[in-house]
């Protein structure tokens, strides 16, 4: 936000998603919601009004059997590096892009409601509070006091788990580590996955895995050719996968993506 | 008129004021008992901050009346013997979606408890709290004596920026 | 004075102008500002201490290890223990909600325990020579199972019956080379989900099945083949039928199943599951010894088949279903009361199960409030036990189930769990491991006192392997494929299965995405005519119920894919077939 900042060693985190061990279980769905107190789906909800940060989508080669193929894949906020989408539009200044660790951060208290970053994603990853939430009797004792339960008509997105990058600098800072240094901190979605496809660390860090991941010739982003620089990072061996994730023009294959 | 409304009569309208449930006194804790601020407002082992002291803290101690005064025994009455904490008002309370870390500010940054919380510390009687109708935040932190002084975040963002550490929104809301 | 409107306009602006140079306006919009935030009806989360409580998930018979964030006693978050023997730290989508059952609102709170206790010790006094009482337990192989065997033996007529469940035999998945599955989830929802994925780059995996599933998608083949075809497949793979047969049957041309046949022989050992048509080969299945128990239980009733049972022959049923679990279609028990008045008890954790049928509700503690033990997983190549260490307090009135059915048999029992943990110490074999250290001692090395302290503060016992393994006496592992249902009805029925009861918050797998099905729907294929979210009638020889639509081009026309909740699985069996219609 300002220039004159004291120094600091930048991280950038980001994650690699392996889509060949992504089995659509929906766990990371659910421990996600379960982290950052979304609230169980309203009367109304349906998959298009929906609350989930982190959503998996089922996608196919768009070929019939025996040759069709699928594959699960996951998308949340991309937390683009490059002339952030949400970021230019948001008349409030309700998201910023934090230099320390390159986190897009969405404020939904600022937030009016307007929508346009929304609009703005090319990734479909901002939701918005149609209802205010409501938990069953008895259900809000299990709310994560790290995060603050937001209200209706506010937009609200993954923020790469801010509520435990909080506890995790709050613990380094009272064991006495350094405030420059970036800390160690694990998503609820990473955490959870059952056949760890989804790693996380910091790609400004050339010794983390994910930074070694990253830079392999099989990793590819979404929509790479939209230069948003996001810092999800997906790998797979399957080449339909990676023409999915380029999003080629329609028509320029016969393709059928459930998303 | 409105002048005299405004800075007068508006005051006194806007807050409620409601004393602390026991008038508990810093300065003698703190020179007969020797206490210092983390004796009673330690952090715990991850680092977070425990805030107001419960009940068992105060009952090592006061298990039986130490002193002679009536506030004392009545304070055994009422919280040590059943156990009851007493609802204790922070002055410095934060809005539900702002993240502070004590230890943040206490340890690497070396802050004084006083810099936030005033001469709290060395204080004989608790004030009472004087609370916000419309915004449900206390009036003063009692962070300068004399001058009402409620926390907003312009005050955190002035030390911020003066140490160089302004980076993102999310550093303090959650 | 006279005032005019002139005057009292001069006042007002006056007073406005004056006002702004006062702190009211400016206070009064930070303060609606701030008083906005906090929003009516947007709970705010209870602080306190964060503490990292252990137990065990008996949401089924994987019973993965979970390390539980607190904030004071309250679990707020669930996650697996990594480091784990068994679990390997996973924790499946159900598992992760699980600190959420006690809130559901299907949950049932109260019910007539008195009255239940009367009609069962009337019922139990009113049998006739040919009658019988019989417990009906979904989830065998438990401690509390120990008990209702023992309490059905107190009984002159008392009969066990549960789904027929080995637990002599196990799968030793490092052994495999080949799984084929006849439609059973193997990579989502099988075994214990962190050992299949580490095993899983030991075996290939031939799924065989009408629709193409998670599990299907990530296998190494799917063979897709008409619904109810899986018996005839599995025929001609035994040699039963010819492949020609076969082929016609499934869909399938006849090199492909030659193909396959080719393949179980060579890449031994081969594992099969969902028919027992085909046993594995030798190796896959290995046998396991049983987890040790008191010797004075050993006088318990065997478990019956509820097929062995006479038809209109029992007189009173009590049913624990205070857990998710397999849910026998209520046809099939229904056929085996008595006509006049049976007494019917289910002890329910939610309104949507038995207790749609039965006489007497009666409320129980769920996971995570009141202690359990999980058997050994199917693919636990040694004996393993497990508790559910409870992490909050049931609510007042539950009733448990073991305590009830004991004192109606009039049968007395202690902890029960207790008991177990000390016959097993007593045996004195196999490792400790604690969860909070994770580390693993040897049982010998720990007193019974402390192994039953760590046992309820996040541990598990495991058993050392038989240094004279025998070989296991049984190679099916359990379930039939069942050939299709012979009628008019234009679907056939592919049945897809959901834990249920489950959070509220698995929305985001059912409604607020598409990922999975909920329990409670169909899938058909888009050409059916119907609207996506349509109610409509699904109708089985058995009866009809209403269910949500989902629409979806994967499901071939012709099938119905039914994500069974107990209501849907009353009304249909793998093979069954149905019509769907708008309302």
């Amino acid at each position: 936000m300002t220039s004159a900042n004291k120094q600091i060693r930048a991280a950038r985190y980001g994650m690699t998603i392996d889509v060949d061990r992504c089995n659509g279980c929906g766990a990371c769905m659910v421990a996600c919601s379960v982290e950052n107190n979304v609230p169980p789906a309203h009367e109304g909800a349906t998959d298009r009004k929906g609350l989930t940060w982190i959503r998996v989508y089922k996608v196919d080669n768009g070929e019939e059997y025996p040759d069709r193929r699928t594959a699960f894949v996951p998308v949340m906020c991309q937390h683009c590096g490059n002339e952030t989408p949400c970021v230019h539009v948001c008349p409030q200044q309700a998201v910023d892009i934090d230099p320390a660790t390159g986190v897009v951060g969405e404020m939904p208290q600022r937030c009016l409601g307007c929508r346009y970053c929304m609009a703005a994603c090319p990734y479909h990853a901002r939701y918005f509070n149609w209802w205010d939430p409501a938990w069953p009797a008895g259900m809000e004792k299990t709310l994560n006091p790290g995060v603050t339960p937001r209200m209706r008509g506010v937009v609200e997105k993954c923020n790469l788990c801010h509520g435990r990058w909080h506890a995790a600098k709050e613990a380094a800072a009272a064991a006495g580590k350094p405030d420059t240094e970036p800390v160690d901190y694990i998503p609820a979605c990473a955490e959870a996955c059952p056949t760890g496809a989804i790693h996380f660390g910091d790609l400004n860090d050339p010794a983390s895995p994910v930074a070694m991941e990253a830079a392999r010739a099989e990793s590819f982003r979404l929509l790479e050719k939209l230069n948003t620089q996001p810092k999800i990072y997906y790998r797979s061996k399957k080449d339909w996968v990676r023409e999915i994730a380029a999003a080629p023009q329609p028509g320029a294959r016969k393709e059928k993506v459930h998303a | 008129m409105a002048l005299g409304a405004g800075w007068l009569a508006f005051p006194r309208v806007l807050y409620r004021s409601r004393p602390e449930p026991v008038n508990f006194s810093h300065k003698i804790h703190a020179d007969k008992a020797g206490a210092k601020c983390e004796d009673c407002h330690s952090f715990r082992d991850d680092g977070t901050f425990a805030g107001m002291p419960a009940i068992d803290k105060c009952a090592v101690c006061h298990a039986a009346p130490m002193g002679t005064t009536a506030a004392e025994k009545n304070f055994i009455d009422d919280y040590v013997t059943p156990n009851r904490e007493p609802q204790w008002a922070a002055y410095a309370r934060q809005p539900e979606n702002v993240s502070f870390s004590h230890a943040a500010h206490v340890k690497p940054a070396k802050m004084a408890c006083e810099t936030c919380h005033g001469n709290t510390g060395t204080s004989d009687n608790l004030r009472p709290y004087q609370i916000d109708r419309i915004s449900g935040y206390s009036r003063d932190i009692w962070k300068t004596p004399g001058t009402p002084h409620g926390m907003k975040m312009a005050d955190c963002v002035s030390c911020h920026r003066q140490k160089g550490l302004e980076h993102s929104c999310l550093d303090c809301h959650k | 004075m006279k005032t005019n409107r002139r005057e009292i306009l001069m006042f007002a602006g006056g007073s406005a102008v004056g006002v702004l140079f006062t702190p009211a306006p400016w206070r009064l919009i930070t303060d609606t500002a701030l008083w906005s935030e906090n929003w009516p009806g947007i709970p705010a989360p209870a602080r306190g201490e964060i503490r990292a409580r252990f137990t065990n998930c008996s949401l089924c018979t994987a019973g993965c290890a979970v390390r539980a964030r607190c904030v004071g006693d309250q679990p707020v978050q669930l996650s697996g223990v990594s480091g784990h023997p068994l679990s390997h730290g996973a924790l499946c989508p159900f598992g992760i909600v699980g600190h959420h059952l006690p809130y559901m609102p299907a949950r049932v709170k109260e019910g007539p325990v008195k009255e239940a206790a009367a009609a069962v010790a009337d019922g139990i006094a009113k049998c006739g020579p040919t009658e019988y009482v019989a417990m009906l337990d979904p989830r065998p192989a438990r401690t509390a199972s120990w008990t209702y065997r023992r309490a059905m033996a107190a009984l002159k007529n008392g009969r066990y019956v549960a789904p027929s469940i080995d637990t002599s035999i196990a799968v030793d998945l490092s052994k495999v080379r080949t799984v084929l599955s006849f439609g059973v989830p193997v990579l989502d929802g099988w075994g214990t989900p962190g050992n299949v994925n580490v095993a899983r780059a030991g075996f290939r995996l031939i799924q065989v099945e009408p629709v193409e599933s998670r599990t299907a998608s990530m296998a190494d083949r799917w063979l897709r083949v008409r619904p109810g075809s899986e018996d005839a497949l599995a025929q001609a793979l035994a040699g039963q039928i010819s492949h020609a047969a076969a082929a016609d049957a499934a869909g399938l041309t006849v090199p492909e199943i030659a193909a396959l046949a080719q393949e179980l022989e060579q890449n031994g050992p081969v594992l099969v599951l969902g028919s027992s048509r085909l046993a594995s080969t030798a190796g896959a299945v290995v046998a396991r010894r049983e987890t040790p128990a008191p010797e004075e239980w050993k006088k318990a009733a065997p478990a019956a088949d509820l097929a062995s049972l006479p038809d209109r022959s029992v007189r009173v049923l009590l049913i624990d279903e205070s857990a998710p679990g397999g849910y026998l279609p209520w046809n099939a028990i229904e056929k085996k009361l008595v006509a006049d008045n049976p007494v019917v008890v289910v002890f329910a954790c939610s309104r949507e199960g038995y207790a749609r049928h039965a006489n007497y509700v009666l409320p129980v503690g769920v996971y995570p409030e009141v202690a359990d033990d999980i058997p050994p997983a199917i693919d636990s190549v040694v004996a393993t036990f497990r508790i559910a260490a409870p992490l909050v307090s049931p609510p007042a009135g539950m009733v448990k189930p073991e305590a009830f059915v004991a004192a109606a048999a009039g049968l007395a029992i202690g902890d029960t769990l207790r008991e177990r943990a000390d016959a097993i110490h007593k045996a004195g074999r196999g490792t400790l491991f604690t969860y909070a250290d994770a580390k693993s001692q040897a049982l010998k090395d720990v007193s019974a006192d402390n192994f039953w302290k760590a046992l309820n503060a996040g541990g598990c016992w495991i058993d050392e392997p038989d240094s004279k393994p025998s070989a296991a006496r049984l190679t099916t592992v359990a379930s039939e494929t069942r050939p299709a249902e012979e009628s008019e009805l234009p679907l056939a029925v592919v049945l897809t299965h959901e834990l249920t009861p489950g959070s509220p918050l698995l929305s985001k797998v059912y409604r607020e995405s598409n990922l999975r099905l909920a329990p409670g729907r169909v899938a058909l294929n888009p050409s059916c005519g119907l609207d996506e979210d349509a109610l409509a009638v699904f109708e089985t020889l058995l009866g009809k119920c209403r269910v949500g639509v989902t629409l979806d081009a994967a499901i071939p026309p012709g099938v119905v894919q039914v994500s069974g909740s107990p209501a849907l699985m009353d009304l249909c069996a793998a093979g069954a077939r149905a019509k769907v219609v708008r309302v």
